[in-house]
């Protein structure tokens, strides 16, 4: 039983953090149709913010999670640097292949460039404890309040960028020119600055799971992106990219398939497992579990 | 266009910005490395290569490495130099990147090679030393690996030769050491896709079944940066063992290993390899308390009393802004002296003569990580100080535990 | 008429490829530093590689991420058989009739085993298109990488010694140092024939129905095209050439792990790169997949060894310490300055090229008077 409960508690820990990273994608994906491969390292920048922030947030006297104000606030200019330098020039000539090339490029100028930098370095940086280390026990197995916490802030989040794309002025406006861009700069939406507030607000969302990833596991290296950013991509395809619950739903479907087959098959192969998994689903529902199935136009 | 032109401008001003107020050792390393190769034209020297992971993934260990030979080669150029029969000859030091891939070592090892270097110290990690030891032996390159343990890198009667033990020897002594504490039962927690951990795997069990040592539990997980290892301890936990075998790197021991088994209630002791070294610098602040009964074999203590690892701890510490030196970078200092020992004793530095110095096996070296010969496949016989972690709630330090050796 | 430009065609392409193979069968003899030889190798798998996705990217129109995954199985498969062979005392000496029959054997069947595995992972993935294929081929791939880690016969000393996740360090193939120059041929014929064969199959009715696909695979379902038929076949042929760009790489690597092709490998022999290859080569130009192979594998060789990089000033050097970071910079410039790619759809033409030679004086004198013409209307 106990073995069960951890293999349940450890697969909605990853769970709920690959949720969280998912959400961002799905938030670019959603509107500009392109996979921000750089997003995972956006999670790095929020990581090494932290790494840098909280310290001082607790010098100071305060809780150590405020800092995660300032990692939003690096992340989000960041992810509209991004834009405005690499994305925006291409989007106007080029493909989607070139606009995926250029996100493989920054996502390969951030890791490197953070390796460059001394004060970050290849070496692994250790982030404080945020919130501790208590938790509740059952059945001899432990769930920490982090854990909850987590699950929790993905939760509210992800209510939140669903209210914000349903019902404020912005978000439709986002929604306008995922449909169609030519129509809704008829319609008198500024398309650039949609996409730049997208931008902003993914990339505010990766400083968020920074925070939440490194109160888990608190260690920040250059390459933390890729991998996390990887599973956390599987989850919001296998949810149905562009679709919010569905990137949530995909992040826990991950983490726990993870868990349960690192637990009770072979730990060697679970990544195998988990797109064993993805496989399966797209192909039983190309557009994944909560995807809308959009008919082709000739 | 003038709008995209100013952007990437911009964009370059703030990469190289950024790059250029970045004065830090790595940096530092590769243009000395550099700088060094200029002087090539002077008579009266010496050519040795370095390979090494200085970009990268892996590349902190490249790093170490590549300050440990920097600290002889300047030690030993503002000694002199070398006295090769009755004459003295500084050394000239070019270091090459590999980033850490086989394919990019191989490339590094033949533009050394085509630059003329016949003794090459390098590479760091295994799969990069693979790559160039059919190379070395075919163009007749002496190649002193500081750091790469895997078994198939050196083999009798080649130019490859090393300056750490093999990984047989370091599971060994952990088996030795379990049994020598009288564990009979004992769990292994490792990574099954890596060569490093499943080849500490294998040489464990192997030296367990010969120690009556029985493995009740092997765990493992996917990848060596796993940072989840609640399950392999739960059942760790449920199989009631007190001793289990982790080996695995720093950066994934000091943050998630022994916190994640602490958490699931493990609280027997947590054994790893060399790769524990640098745990220290990996602690989260607050975890500080799950730090016990965590012990690894080392190459050396870098709190030893001896006047050789003091003298190291304290010329390095001087050279590199006060860091302590990991096992990595004192394996590389010794691996230079072993070069340079060669080499005076052969009164020549061609590749031939001082691979035959190397190749006797009487001749003993002593350096920072002990005091050895090489054996016949040129791999030290060496102990190992086995390290433990003890904490006294807000701090973490290490102390030496126990010296093993084994035949 | 036009046979007769076909005829003179087959000529000049025949002629400028028997210069090739005589040059690299020559190497040793003008005295080409193992170094060079290298690189060649080098380039001319990368060549390969790029052009088989190529095939898949730009002419079928499907983005597939794991195409190191079956380079894996091709450098794997041929190192393993080339042992077997070799263990059972078929050939010793990596010379003779005997090995050269070992060579070909393995250079087939490792292009045939990708293949196979190519239809294995194409016929259910290529049901799903765009990302969602995107990141079906990148979980194959990975799985690829897996499993390869975890077969005992792929590690140590390889078949029944072996020992599962390390590295093979033996291997039937792997030629070293002058060997590499003395079979210099090999690649460069590779090279040759694989190219030619890609270019064949595009120009074939084959092509032109991918290519069809490719525009409007709707249209080309409502034409009759069998969709799911063709898509597979390409895939596997993509498969089939990276397998032989595998064997390439066997025969110029001494051991073989699998980091070197696993997505987080940190070099350029990365599925990612290769898609970066073909893209700024240009998608749907075999010429632009060549030239950008050869000229990415120059940039990232020439930023870590470049004797020019030492003459550049002292915080630029600091930079070029970190190749990666060089080389995504310049990546990120071609793609904003040049986002079709640098060939576009382009296809070079030898035939064109030789036979307007003697055109050129005309052609510069054209260029250069419109410029002047230009400038002079820019004064005024």
């Amino acid at each position: 039983m106990s073995a069960f409960l951890t293999a349940l508690f450890t697969g909605l820990r990853l769970g709920s953090i690959y949720a969280l990273v998912a959400l961002g994608y799905t938030m670019v994906y959603g509107i500009i149709k392109l996979i921000n491969f750089a997003h995972g390292d956006f999670i790095m920048v929020g990581g090494y913010s932290l790494f840098f922030v909280v310290p001082i947030v607790q010098r100071m006297g305060m809780p150590g999670w405020l800092a995660v104000i300032v990692a939003v606030v690096i992340c989000s200019v960041i992810g509209m640097a991004t834009e405005l330098i690499a994305y925006r020039p291409v989007r106007k000539k080029g493909t989607n292949m070139t606009a995926l090339i250029t996100a493989i490029s920054v996502s390969l100028v951030l890791e490197n460039l953070a390796q460059a930098i001394p004060a970050m370095g290849p070496n692994p940086r250790v982030v404080n404890s945020i919130f501790g280390n208590e938790g509740i026990s059952i059945a001899g197995a432990s769930l920490s309040y982090v854990t909850i916490i987590t699950i929790v802030v993905s939760a509210v989040v992800m209510v939140l960028l669903f209210t914000f794309t349903q019902k404020s002025k912005t978000g439709r406006a986002m929604r306008a020119v995922s449909e169609d861009k030519q129509a809704a700069t008829l319609m008198g939406i500024n398309v650039n600055r949609t996409i730049i507030t997208t931008f902003g607000i993914g990339a505010g969302l990766a400083g968020v799971a920074a925070l939440m990833y490194l109160a888990q596991y608190p260690s920040v290296t250059n390459t933390m992106g890729s991998t996390l950013g990887l599973y956390a991509f599987i989850a919001a395809v296998l949810g149905g990219i562009g679709s919010l619950p569905g990137a949530m739903l995909g992040g826990f479907v991950i983490g726990i398939v993870y868990s349960f087959s690192s637990a009770y098959i072979s730990s060697s192969l679970a990544s195998a497992f988990v797109f064993l998994i993805l496989i399966i689903v797209l192909l039983v529902k190309p557009t994944g579990i909560l995807g809308k199935n959009v008919g082709e136009k000739v | 266009m003038k709008k995209r032109i100013l952007a990437l401008v911009l964009a370059l001003c703030m990469v190289f910005a950024l790059a250029a107020c970045s004065n830090g050792n790595n940096n530092d390393n590769a243009n000395k490395g550099t700088n060094n190769q200029q002087n090539t034209n002077t008579a009266n020297v010496i050519n040795i290569g370095a390979i090494g992971c200085l970009t990268g993934a892996a590349s902190t260990y490249g790093v170490s490495v590549a300050n440990g030979i920097k600290l002889a080669v300047d030690e030993i150029n503002n000694a002199g130099g070398i006295d090769v029969a009755g004459t003295k000859y500084t050394i000239a030091l070019t270091q090459k990147d590999d980033q850490g891939d086989p394919t990019e070592c191989l490339n590094a090892f033949n533009e050394l090679t085509g630059n003329g270097i016949e003794l090459i110290i390098g590479s760091v990690i295994s799969s990069c030393s693979s790559a160039i030891t059919s190379p070395a032996n075919t163009a007749g390159v002496v190649m002193i690996t500081p750091t790469s343990t895997a078994d198939a890198v050196t083999t009798t009667s080649d130019y490859v030769f090393r300056s750490c033990y093999a990984d047989s020897n370091q599971g060994a002594i952990a088996a030795a050491y379990a049994a020598q504490q009288g564990y009979t039962k004992v769990g292994v927690v490792y990574c099954a896709a890596d060569t490093y951990s499943k080849g500490l795997y294998d040489s464990f069990s192997a030296a367990c079944a010969a120690n009556n040592v029985e493995i009740v539990v092997a765990e493992s997980t996917d990848t060596m940066e796993a940072n989840d290892f609640s399950n392999q301890f739960q059942s760790v936990i449920d199989s009631g063992v007190d001793f289990v075998f982790a080996p695995y790197y720093y950066g994934t021991v000091g943050p998630y290993l022994v916190p994640s088994a602490r958490r699931a209630g493990y609280t027997g002791i947590i054994m790893g390899a060399d790769g524990y070294d640098g745990v220290l610098g990996c602690i989260s602040e607050g975890t500080e308390e799950y730090f016990y009964d965590v012990i690894f074999t080392n190459h050396y203590d870098s709190a030893d009393t001896s006047d050789v690892v003091k003298n190291f701890v304290t010329a390095y510490g001087a050279a590199y802004n006060n860091e302590v030196p990991t096992a990595f970078a004192a394996l590389a200092y010794d691996a230079t002296y072993m070069m340079v020992q060669a080499i005076t004793k052969a009164g020549a530095f061609d590749a031939a003569s001082v691979k035959a110095a190397l190749d006797d096996q009487t001749v003993v070296y002593t350096g920072v990580t002990g005091t050895f010969s090489l054996d016949a496949t040129g791999t030290p016989n060496k102990g190992a100080a086995i390290i433990e972690f003890t904490n006294d709630g807000t701090s973490v330090t290490t102390q030496l535990r126990d010296t093993v050796s084994i035949g | 008429m036009t046979n007769k430009k076909t005829l003179t065609g087959y000529i000049v392409n025949f002629i400028i490829c028997v210069a090739l193979v005589v040059f690299a069968v020559m190497a040793r003899s003008l005295g080409m530093q193992p170094k060079v030889s290298t690189m060649i190798w080098q380039c001319c798998y990368f060549i390969i590689l790029a052009c088989s996705l190529n095939l898949v990217l730009g002419f079928l129109g499907q983005l597939s991420l794991g195409h190191c995954g079956f380079m894996a199985i091709g450098a794997y498969s041929a190192a393993l058989i080339s042992l077997a062979f070799q263990r059972a005392g078929f050939y010793t000496e990596k010379s003779g009739p005997e090995f050269m029959l070992v060579l070909v054997i393995c250079i087939v069947a490792a292009g045939i085993l990708s293949a196979i595995v190519g239809l294995i992972v194409g016929i259910p993935a290529l049901r799903l298109k765009g990302d969602y294929l995107a990141i079906i081929t990148l979980g194959f791939g990975m799985i690829i990488v897996n499993v390869i880690n975890n077969l005992p016969f792929c590690g140590m000393d390889g078949l029944s010694l072996g020992s599962a996740s390390s590295a093979l360090y033996q291997n039937g193939l792997g030629f070293v140092l002058h060997q590499l120059t003395d079979y210099l041929w090999l690649p460069v014929l590779l090279v040759i024939i694989c190219v030619a064969l890609m270019f064949t199959f595009i120009r074939s009715k084959y092509g032109r129905t991918i290519k069809a696909i490719r525009d409007n695979e709707i249209a080309a379902g409502a034409s009759g095209v069998n969709v799911s038929y063709y898509k597979v076949l390409t895939f596997a042929l993509g498969a089939f050439f990276s397998g032989i760009a595998g064997a390439i790489f066997a025969c110029c690597n001494s051991s073989l792990t699998t980091g070197s092709f696993s997505f987080t490998s940190s070099s350029i022999l990365n599925s990612t790169f290769i898609v970066v290859m073909v893209v700024v080569g240009g998608m749907g130009s075999l010429t632009g997949s060549a030239v950008s192979a050869v000229g990415m594998f120059l940039l990232n060789y020439t930023i870590k060894n470049g004797k020019w990089v030492q003459a550049l000033p002292n915080f630029a050097q600091q930079i070029f310490a970190y190749p990666m970071l060089v080389y995504s910079i310049a990546l990120i410039i071609v793609i904003v300055f040049r986002p079709k790619g640098i060939f576009g759809t382009y296809e070079f033409s030898l035939v064109n090229f030789v036979t307007s030679i003697p055109r050129w004086p005309a052609i510069l004198k054209e260029k250069f008077g419109k410029k002047k013409t230009e400038e002079v209307a820019g004064n005024e």
